[in-house]
């Protein structure tokens, strides 16, 4: 039987223990990528791109000096921004609580959070419209108890529609996330603070929040990318006014069959999510928060 | 361009969900049905060679088309009497087609196709389609005159050569809630009546929505003369977005929206819609040509270059003019059918949607057109537009 200690005195032994991980990421992230960077830099003509075109950074000129994808890029930002501000705003509550004071209803409570995940992405899209809807549930419900008189117009097919609806999505990910970074984190902690004489706020600002902020900074970047990204949600919600930048980049593909606008706009993009990444690390190092360990 | 629904998803999520997964099965063939290339192209006949085998019907076939344009109940008497088993490679966008013919470089591979009507310029132009021999497709006979024929050379060249044979069709009109909209409209114009600002619907088909905006100011999608054509398209369809309320990435999604009441009214309105609505127990859906007309859309059946197998290519394309298997894929598709003797065989729904009884005035109706043009100095090219619309649809919620 082969066990892991002989595969690490193979002269390739830890190599051979990282290569079903490498091959993975290979497959799944290095050859996309390099397709992309290929495609971004060709010419698409009577075909998604010519193979003899010479190569050429047009299309990331295009696409980077192109007005209408300003709007889309700043309705992306916005509706990142404020999806994952919100969502990580509301899920750390959830999750203290979880961890703190559910007790006996915890595992009831982290079932029925984690229930909505079993539902289809397009299905929770659509529970959304029925809700914001102008015969929606909200509408009605408003109506009837005669909050209302005729049903709200600006609750659907706009920003604010995609912005919950991707709010709903992406909650239960970021309780469980952030209820795991509490694991470690004692109650004793937050005891010791309050027999010290800190206060409710004191307890949250300067022992919980420095202890999770660098998952807190994780579960933002994670909302931001995948809401300012998204192209599905904002089709079904968003309207005129809702649409964002991945909704162009899709049609580069779908639509205009201009491949090389498509990957220079995802590429572009990739690399803007990556400059979130470095300033939100660089932030947190300012503020010595990546240095704090947990205390068990 | 395609205006189909998957109809397996369609009929299998009604019975399960109601009329809000409609779209949800319709959404990933439609959000890609309309891939926007066309080509001015020369024009000239696609003639390469003939296909000729040496008689024999069976083997296997490779179908290079949309999910469920190989029809699988209609085709499968045809396919078990002849032995003939199918290897279906669909497509995501029309430029599938183009790209994998043109892939094979020269090569055997695919054995049929389908392509709509405002692509047979770029085909031409690309010669990927084989001449046909019309005389082993005797149910061309079985088709309406106007479909045997070729006004604006979509099927058959100016020489005569025959490179396609229509097989399904439909008109774009105008749909609307008949309980909110007792009558609908009768003018594309009136979508822009304030009164109904933030009440109608747009469907996300680029490609159709120039065929439309054409049709209403009585240009050619293939001739829109950049400096005196393009402001004016530009002025209508920025006015026809400010009305709008939702655009629906499919006709599907479309339909949802007039049954919740979201809306009153759709452009563009498909009589399929009608029967999706019914599907989910609206009976209130209707659609109709406004009197400034609408525009058509036309499948074709081809046969590529890459054909190894042709026989068994022709003989598909026969089997379905056979008037009581067209039926069925007109019930299939919820298209409307070019076969003539089909119209009796459909059934009362899908028979509903098209005025047979009439079926020339109609066709002037809905006239066919070319896509734009993949190049061109004068006029818009389908980038373009492409590009145009998008930027109207995010400077309409601005």
């Amino acid at each position: 039987m082969v066990t892991v200690q002989r595969l690490e005195r193979l002269p390739l032994g830890p190599l051979a223990l990282a290569l079903p991980a490498i091959i993975g990421i290979a497959l799944l992230f290095v050859a996309p990528f390099i397709t992309f960077v290929v495609y971004s830099v060709l010419t698409a003509g009577v075909l998604p791109f010519q193979a003899d075109a010479p190569i050429t950074l047009d299309a990331y000129g295009h696409f980077l000096n192109s007005g209408v994808n300003h709007n889309l890029a700043r309705n992306s930002a916005w509706t990142g921004l404020f999806a994952a501000v919100t969502t990580v705003a509301i899920s750390l509550p959830v999750a203290f609580w979880l961890r703190y004071a559910a007790g006996s209803h915890r595992n009831l409570v982290l079932l029925l959070i984690t229930a909505t995940i079993f539902a289809s992405y397009l299905v929770r899209i659509y529970a959304w419209r029925s809700m914001l809807g102008q015969n929606g549930v909200l509408n009605s419900a408003l109506i009837s108890v005669g909050v209302i008189d005729a049903p709200l117009q600006f609750l659907l097919f706009n920003r604010f529609a995609v912005t919950i609806a991707l709010i709903h999505i992406f909650l239960p990910y970021v309780v469980l996330l952030l209820y795991a970074a509490l694991g470690p984190v004692s109650i004793n902690l937050l005891e010791a603070a309050q027999d010290l004489g800190a206060g409710v706020t004191r307890r949250w600002t300067h022992v919980l929040l420095p202890l999770v902020a660098a998952p807190a900074a994780t579960a933002f970047i994670f909302v931001f990318i995948l809401s300012a990204s998204d192209y599905v949600t904002p089709q079904f919600l968003g309207g005129t006014k809702g649409i964002m930048l991945g909704v162009r980049i899709q049609e580069s593909f779908l639509k205009t069959g201009d491949w090389p606008a498509g990957a220079a706009g995802a590429l572009t993009m990739l690399v803007a999510f990556l400059l979130l990444y470095l300033i939100v690390s660089f932030a947190l190092r300012l503020l010595g928060l990546r240095s704090v360990r947990f205390v068990s | 361009m395609d205006h189909r629904i998957n109809p397996l998803s369609r009929r299998d999520l009604l019975l399960r969900g109601g009329v809000a997964l409609v779209a949800i099965g319709a959404s990933p063939t439609l959000l890609a049905a309309c891939g926007g290339s066309g080509s001015s192209g020369s024009g000239s006949a696609a003639a390469i060679s003939t296909a000729s085998g040496d008689g024999t019907v069976g083997g296997s076939i490779d179908f290079l088309s949309w999910e469920g344009y190989d029809t699988p109940d209609a085709i499968k008497p045809w396919t078990e009497q002849n032995g003939v088993k199918i290897n279906a490679s669909y497509i995501a966008t029309h430029d599938d087609i183009q790209a994998k013919i043109l892939a094979a470089n020269g090569s055997t591979g695919y054995d049929l196709t389908t392509y709509y009507q405002g692509y047979k310029p770029l085909y031409a132009k690309l010669g990927i389609l084989d001449a046909l021999d019309p005389e082993k497709i005797p149910n061309i006979q079985n088709l309406f005159p106007y479909f045997q024929g070729d006004v604006g050379n979509f099927w058959v060249d100016a020489d005569g050569t025959r490179t396609g044979v229509p097989w399904t069709f439909g008109g774009i009109g105008i749909t609307w809630d008949d309980v909110a909209l007792p009558g609908g409209l009768n003018s594309w114009y009136d979508l822009l009546d304030p009164k109904f600002k933030g009440k109608i619907g747009a469907v996300d088909d680029p490609t159709g929505n120039i065929a439309l905006v054409s049709r209403i100011l009585k240009m050619e999608p293939d001739k829109i003369n950049r400096d005196t054509d393009l402001p004016k398209v530009k002025d209508f369809m920025s006015k026809l977005l400010a009305q709008t309320k939702g655009v629906s990435a499919s006709y599907g999604d479309m339909t949802n929206l007039v049954v919740s009441g979201e809306v009153v009214a759709c452009w563009m309105g498909w009589a399929a819609m009608n029967s999706f609505a019914a599907d989910a127990g609206n009976n209130n859906v209707k659609t109709a040509i406004p009197k400034e007309g609408g525009y058509g859309f036309c499948d074709a059946f081809a046969i590529p270059t890459t054909v190894d197998n042709p026989d068994t290519a022709y003989s598909w394309i026969n089997n379905i003019l056979d008037p009581k298997i067209n039926a069925k894929v007109a019930d299939f598709l919820v298209g409307a059918t070019p076969v003539e003797k089909s119209v009796p065989l459909l059934g009362a729904t899908t028979a509903a949607l098209y005025p047979y009884e009439n079926i020339d005035a109609f066709l002037e109706e809905i006239p066919f057109y070319n896509n734009p043009p993949i190049e061109s100095d004068e006029f818009m090219t389908a980038k373009e537009w492409l590009e145009i619309w998008t930027d109207l649809k995010a400077n309409a919620g601005s």
